[in-house]
């Protein structure tokens, strides 16, 4: 089995389900949980194959596409990649498995998140600059109309908020990709021959904040984050687990294998900047979601704050910290994909509300202990306890941190701490209050479905997988990052 | 001149003028006998038969014409161009006139098979003079077409388009007759031989030509020649707007580049930021900023959807001049390219937009709400075609505006350098601000709900002026190659034949 089947089983399934006869609309969610499955199993079975035979010839795909500017449908897939695929696989399972009770036009909801998680398989997979915009961009789209027919607070406005702000990183990538392919001649949008090609410095130094800005604003980067916590909080919950848990990583992805390789000496540059403004997006993200009423928008602002860890790790310009970063997109999209799930689709779904202080009145600890367990979980890996996958990423970060500019390491340390503070502050707040002996008792709700606690449990055990025995992932990783692709990044420092 | 190879050269001229007649003679007649008008259906039955015959007759006209004219060619581009022109054209015959609108389908039909006919001439010469008559040709045809339907805002659409195009074409025959003054010929290949040599216009030319590109400008609605534009899409028949945005947009574009490439390559200057030269290269370069910034911003405030696609296209015209602007064959076939494929989501933008109106009364973006209950395949339709205007993929309009930028930037890097970063730049974010318009009408369609939701019923030629459009803007976004490769081969074939 091919990497490409997870392309072509979520491009498969989104074309089903559009063309399912409108009295089997039923049919929808079980046809995208069918689909959302194989491409898993597909990036897994991959992953494995890699680990076994690390060096077996790589699978790709190569045709010309549109020879005029020397455009190729170029895919393949290294260890990185094939990691995040897997990450891609996964929370789109559980994705489908959150959004179960759907029942509002169910099949274009989940043609539209079909499309995404195509989308995303299709950035990871594209080995063409040109291929690789395509699939970026045809994420668009469905992102808004997801979150605009069937988000919740102020949906119009964060999903127009979200889309405008990822059409401007779009079109700065493209101005970013298209001096790229001028620059070097105007003969290819092949990755690996952009990044062979040296380019004026003089060039890189304004060309490469363009590229590099296009994807971190996707990446959530401080001071452009501003509409990942409106759209998430406004999105339904299986888009905020997408968005929040995949289609940020994007951002990051492009960065890293895009923006950073074309332009090294651009990055040399400027990444201390980049250092700066992903420290200050870790602290003001927490500081941010320490205030917050809205349980979606803790978990929003906690995602501005995760992905600063990532940008941070990037800036290294060391093998730990682009590891640790890797290894940070793919703890995170699990890790936020989980929270999102319990307090947008579990906690949500029963007590409608997410207002900290009115789910203190539910009493959740008593009355839906399932929930409060899984949350408490969530809420360690979120902290990066050991045990856990962020724990893992964190350190490697942090190594790379300590090598690159040893004095970031305090105020990085700073924002560790306020995570803790707020992750505690919104678990005790939500799930565990404190009452009063004359408050009356809560009722019961309604226990755990099998969709949710089977989506709950996937994304907990890989979670606990990745902390407990980090080995495979970080092997995958690896290979990835041997590519002569990162040889001018890391030997920077 | 031998006539019976003059009359094969232009077979598929004649066989448009022949059912023109054909269709006037019929709706007499049948008027005549039953007192009442040809219905729609038959004149668009007897119109496509004419346009196919005539992409039918294109085959048989001989590349090397034995005629021994000077006024008319048939090399690739405009073999190319006619087939496209009469692809759009029976598109635009197949969004059938509101039948409160048009009384006379017959001599509807007729007067836009004779602007077809001007439009297919005008694409193939490179006689200047003839260029002009052919021209206007199509203009007088296409002022009719405008204020057909005999309301107040029809009239007054027709009328501003009228003089708007009236003072250009004055413009236009002025600009020719200063190049004629220096180079002393009309024919494009002749102009580009006395030219040689690289010495500089002297002032009068640089008039000319100007006056020319101005001219040219207003066919094509580029700021600050657009003023016709807005009333003209929002008065006039859809079908005549149709008409103008796809069709007569398409030759334009074929004009401008066949006049400044093929004719003025010599007079191009440079937009490359730090290295500008005046010359044509320049000036198109600053319409084209011109035209991205005011188009897309006077888009944002419309609340009529047809005004919007006016400021659409004008917006639109902007991209297309930044690849012209780049002076290069490649880039030039990518713009080329990509006006083809503007032409179709905007037709079919307004074909959808006709259906809501004639359902609706009116083209507010309120009409709009709830479109995806009442009518599937209309939301479905709109989507793709406004998606591909906003340049999202897999869509036709994705793959255009990324190629024409591509191309124009590789076309003006000098040592390693891009010299049209700031115009593909402002071009890009210009490009980025549409979306926002183009979502304030999906959000309508598919967000917002409809007081009603009755189903609407279309005639079937209706339907096919959606379906068609549509899947080829799929397929063309999936495989760009199928058009841009003839395009780009028939743009760089003639150049160098020339």
């Amino acid at each position: 089995m091919t990497p490409a089947w997870t392309l072509i089983s979520a491009f498969a399934g989104a074309l089903l389900v559009l063309l399912l006869p409108a009295r089997s609309a039923g049919f929808a969610r079980v046809i995208a949980l069918v689909a959302s499955i194989t491409g898993a199993v597909a990036a897994a079975a991959a992953c494995l194959a890699k680990l076994q035979h690390p060096d077996a010839a790589a699978w790709s795909f190569d045709t010309a596409w549109i020879p005029e500017l020397g455009i190729r449908f170029h895919l393949a897939a290294n260890g990185l990649s094939l990691s995040l695929l897997l990450l891609t696989g996964i929370v789109a399972v559980a994705g489908v498995l959150f959004s179960w009770n759907v029942t509002l036009r169910p099949r274009a909801f989940f043609a539209f998140f079909m499309t995404i998680i195509g989308g995303v398989y299709g950035v990871f997979l594209s080995r063409d600059a040109f291929l690789l915009f395509v699939f970026y961009e045809i994420v668009i789209l469905p992102k808004y109309m997801l979150i605009a027919i069937w988000g919740s607070t102020n949906r119009e406005y964060g999903a127009m908020k979200l889309t405008l702000y990822s059409i401007g990183s779009s079109a700065l990538i493209l101005i970013g990709l298209v001096v790229a392919y001028a620059a070097a001649g105007g003969t290819s949008f092949d990755l690996d021959y952009l990044a062979s090609v040296k380019y004026a410095p003089a060039l890189q130094s304004w060309a490469f904040p363009i590229l590099f800005l296009g994807f971190g604003v996707l990446g959530g980067i401080w001071p452009f984050h501003t509409w990942a916590p409106t759209g998430h909080v406004a999105a339904p919950t299986a888009a905020s687990m997408l968005l929040a848990g995949v289609v940020m990583k994007l951002g990051a992805y492009g960065a890293l294998c895009v923006a950073m390789p074309i332009f090294p000496q651009g990055f040399a540059e400027w990444r201390l900047v980049i250092a700066g403004l992903a420290v200050v997006g870790i602290i003001y993200g927490a500081l941010t979601a320490l205030t917050q009423k809205d349980l979606k928008f803790v978990i929003g602002y906690s995602s501005v704050s995760h992905m600063g860890f990532i940008l941070l790790g990037l800036a290294t310009a060391t093998h730990w910290g682009l590891s640790g970063a890797v290894l940070q997109m793919i703890s995170h999209g699990i890790v936020a994909g989980l929270l999102f799930g319990i307090a947008g689709r579990v906690v949500y779904e029963r007590t409608h509300t997410r207002d900290l202080t009115a789910l203190g009145a539910f009493d959740l600890w008593r009355t839906l202990p399932g929930a409060a367990f899984a949350f408490t979980l969530a809420t360690a890996a979120s902290m990066g306890l050991p045990g856990f996958s962020g724990f893992v990423a964190e350190i490697s970060v942090g190594i790379g941190v300590w090598k690159s500019y040893p004095w970031l390491i305090v105020p990085v340390a700073v924002g560790i701490i306020v995570t803790g503070a707020f992750s505690l502050r919104a678990m005790h707040r939500a799930f565990f209050p404190v009452r009063n002996a004359a408050d009356a008792a809560a009722p019961m709700l309604p226990p755990l479905t099998w969709p949710e606690i089977s989506a709950i449990a996937l994304l907990i055990s890989v979670s606990l997988a990745i902390g407990v025995y980090p080995m495979p992932w970080v092997t995958l990783i690896d290979d990835g990052l041997a590519s002569p692709l990162f040889h001018s990044i890391l030997s920077l420092p | 001149m031998n006539y019976s190879a003059l009359f094969i050269q232009l077979l598929p001229e004649a066989v448009l003028v022949i059912t023109a007649l054909l269709l006037l003679g019929v709706a007499v007649t049948i008027e005549a006998r039953t007192g009442r008008p040809i219905p729609v259906d038959l004149t668009i039955v007897i119109s496509s038969l004419g346009i196919v015959g005539a992409c039918a007759a294109l085959n048989f006209c001989p590349a090397n014409p034995a005629s021994g004219t000077t006024l008319l060619v048939m090399d690739p581009l405009a073999r190319v161009f006619k087939a496209i022109v009469l692809g759009l054209g029976l598109l635009a015959v197949l969004l059938p006139p509101a039948r409160r609108e048009i009384a006379q389908p017959g001599e509807f039909h007729a007067l836009l098979l004779f602007a077809l006919t001007g439009l297919l001439l005008t694409v193939g010469t490179t006689h200047l003079l003839f260029l002009f008559v052919a021209l206007e040709l199509a203009s007088l045809s296409l002022y009719l077409l405008a204020g057909f339907s005999r309301t107040a805002k029809a009239a007054e659409a027709s009328l501003k388009y009228f003089l708007f195009g009236g003072v250009s074409a004055a413009f236009f025959l002025f600009g020719l007759s200063l190049l004629y003054g220096y180079c002393h010929t009309l024919t494009l290949p002749a102009m580009a031989a006395a030219l040689e040599g690289g010495h500089s216009l002297p002032a009068f030319a640089v008039v000319g030509l100007v006056m020319v590109v101005v001219g040219l400008g207003f066919k094509l609605a580029a700021a600050p020649f657009h003023y016709w534009a807005p009333d003209v899409y929002q008065g006039s028949p859809a079908t005549s707007v149709a008409l103008i945005a796809a069709a007569s947009k398409a030759v334009g574009a074929v004009v401008l580049v066949r006049l400044l490439l093929m004719g003025f390559g010599e007079a191009a200057g440079s937009a490359a930021w730090g290295l500008m030269q005046p010359g044509w290269s320049l000036w198109i370069g600053v319409l084209a900023a011109v035209s991205m910034v005011f188009g897309n911003v006077l888009a944002l405030a419309q609340t009529s959807v047809r005004r919007l696609l006016a400021y659409s296209a004008v917006a639109n015209t902007g991209y297309l001049l930044v690849a012209i602007s780049a002076n290069g064959a490649v880039a030039a076939g990518a713009a080329l390219f990509y006006v083809v494929v503007y032409g179709l989501a905007t037709f079919g933008a307004l074909a959808v937009t006709a259906a809501v109106e004639r359902e609706r009364g009116d083209d507010s973006l309120g009409s709009f709400a709830g479109l995806v209950h009442r009518s599937p395949l209309q939301a479905v339709a709109l989507l793709i075609f406004l998606s591909s205007l906003a340049g999202i993929p897999p869509l036709a309009g994705f793959v255009g505006k990324f190629v024409m930028f591509g191309a124009a930037m590789s076309a003006s890097t000098t040592d390693g350098i891009p010299g049209l970063t700031w115009l593909v730049g402002l071009g890009a974010v210009m490009s980025a601000i549409s979306l926002y318009y183009y979502l304030m009408v999906l959000k309508q369609a598919f967000v917002r709900e409809a007081a009603d939701a009755t189903p609407v019923a279309l005639s079937m030629s209706h339907r096919l002026a959606m379906l068609i459009p549509a899947l080829l803007l799929v397929a063309l976004g999936l495989c760009p190659a199928m058009l841009l490769s003839p395009v780009t081969q028939a743009l760089l074939a003639t150049l160098l034949g020339r």
